[in-house]
């Protein structure tokens, strides 16, 4: 009996017409992973600009340290890099397009994202957000179960899978969710702050995820630990409204690297 | 004793009028069930309350001016949403006291176009609900607003979920969760446009949120709390009914927000900690 609701169910999925929300973004970073030309934003549209006319470019596979003091615009930063809030002039591209809603190749971790309390989802389902990116509208989640093992074996969740999402602690939902970027196809990681309240085993299992050898990402991390600069590749820097960027080992600085 | 306890059961289900309203809330009960579990998640409770009173005065205008009353209560129903969109729209206002506003706007409306009616009696039933009231094309009415509704919650359930779950992520990867949030508010007046002879304006909003709650007390999922909602539901819309039949005083709509809220109580005692 349940068989045949769900085959009359699958019947009529099959009719529906399946919209995707993204353009379908297949070919690996090479050369830019971030250009910005001019660009000046504020935390919202119509509120003051924290930085103004910004030039900076990131290569492909470059770990990048976003820093600076509180204030300085980090967030806002990476909060245009993602497509959540519209530059106020100047043009910016990720991974060879302007960010904008339904890139697959962009994930953003907010300092401390906004999930609804209580919501009854297990980590495993979580995880699966991500190949929504790869779905459609009025698609059930069909393909991707093999990424979300391998997501959740690669940041040591595997044994979590079946855990409510509101018991997890702050560490394993920042892994989970650093899952969901991964299963999500995302090339360009854009990470506000996510040392920030963790327990040494999920440091280091994040910290081995960003900065492990044949590694395959972009990552530009907002973070306040000046010990942590050495193990990036550049620095970029936000003070009084402008941005420098600079290699980590040389420390001298460079215009506009 | 086992035959009278039978007797009991089946004396009602003789009755034309009984089969039809134990049709109707058991369809109802199930959509507003599985409606609900999103109400609930997502805190939109005084919404879903706005939307099921501001019926009201759609279908007393509606009688007064003589078209259909579902015209009239989707519409009042969809304005009660897209004014209180529209008051929160301004910087600084409060969502909450927009709905608020709405909801007592809208209910004096009702009750004004009532006294022009000049008849509180016959609106009796619109205000408490009333199983005589359920003929035979208000139960297709039901069953078409039902189907439309589990449909639309089958066809955008992950969409539904993540928007209500994350809604940055929702906006990240394109999936609209304004949109979601419109299109929930829509399917719920439509939903409470389908129950409202059933339980009544006053209280529709019950049927959404007491078996929901139930739910979200007993499931880990949303399909379990949705589960748990329905089986709640349809206890509750069905021993409501028996209640009235053998208590004419009880109206259907109190008898059945009475025994939906006996689960309810149940699952708050006894379901496990978490």
């Amino acid at each position: 009996m349940t068989l045949f609701w769900q085959r009359l169910g699958d019947a009529a999925f099959a009719l529906l017409p399946t919209i995707p929300y993204a353009r379908p973004e297949k070919q690996a970073c090479d050369g830019e992973a971030i250009v910005a030309r001019g660009l000046s934003a504020g935390a919202r549209f119509d509120g003051p600009a924290a930085f103004l006319a910004a030039d900076f470019v990131i290569p492909c596979g470059c770990r990048t340290a976003l820093i600076g003091p509180n204030g300085s615009g980090k967030t806002t930063l990476l909060r245009v890099l993602a497509g959540l809030v519209p530059p106020k002039a100047g043009t910016v591209l990720v991974a060879g397009a302007p960010p904008t809603p339904g890139r697959s190749r962009i994930a953003y971790l907010a300092q401390r994202p906004q999930l609804t309390e209580g919501f009854p989802l297990r980590l495993r389902r979580l995880v699966q957000m991500g190949t929504y990116a790869h779905h459609g509208w009025f698609e059930e989640c069909r393909h991707g179960e093999a990424s979300v093992d391998q997501a959740l074996a690669r940041l040591g969740l595997t044994e979590l899978a079946d855990r409510p999402v509101h018991a997890l602690s702050g560490g394993q939902l920042q892994r989970a969710l650093l899952a969901r970027a991964l299963v999500q196809g995302a090339e360009v990681l854009l990470l506000d702050e996510p040392y920030a309240a963790l327990d040494a085993a999920s440091r280091e299992i994040i910290e081995r995820f960003f900065f492990d050898q044949g590694h395959t990402f972009t990552v530009l991390m907002a973070t306040h630990d000046p010990a942590d600069l050495a193990r990036f590749d550049r620095v970029l820097e936000l003070r009084a409204g402008a941005v420098r960027t600079r290699h980590a080992s040389s420390g001298h600085d460079q215009r506009d690297a | 004793m086992t035959n009278v306890m039978l007797d009991l059961l089946l004396e009602p289900l003789s009755e034309p009028f009984f089969v039809r309203a134990l049709l109707a809330v058991a369809l109802g009960g199930v959509t507003c069930a599985c409606l609900g579990a999103y109400v609930v998640l997502r805190r939109m409770a005084f919404v879903s309350t706005a939307l099921t009173h501001s019926i009201l005065p759609g279908v007393v205008g509606a009688l007064l001016l003589g078209f259909s009353p579902y015209v009239g209560a989707l519409a009042a129903a969809l304005l009660t949403a897209a004014g209180a969109a529209w008051l929160a729209s301004r910087k600084g206002a409060s969502e909450d006291s927009a709905i608020g506003v709405m909801l007592s706007v809208m209910f004096a409306a009702g009750v004004a176009l009532m006294q022009q009616a000049n008849s509180w009696r016959d609106f009796a039933g619109l205000l408490f609900g009333s199983v005589v009231a359920v003929g035979p094309a208000d139960l297709r009415m039901i069953a078409l607003t039902a189907a439309g509704i589990l449909f639309g919650l089958r066809v955008l359930h992950k969409e539904l979920e993540l928007a209500s779950f994350d809604e940055e992520y929702a906006t990240l990867l394109g999936a609209r969760p304004g949109l979601m949030r419109t299109l929930l508010l829509v399917l719920v007046a439509l939903g409470s446009v389908a129950c409202v002879s059933l339980v009544g304006a006053l209280l529709t909003t019950a049927l959404f949120v007491i078996p929901a709650a139930t739910g979200v007390l007993l499931g880990r999922t949303v399909p379990q709390v949705m589960a748990w909602g329905v089986g709640c539901a349809l206890a509750g819309g069905v021993g409501g009914l028996y209640l009235s039949y053998y208590l004419p005083a009880v109206p259907s709509g109190a008898g059945i927000v009475l025994c939906c809220a006996l689960p309810y109580l149940l699952a708050r005692i006894f379901a496990p900690r978490r």
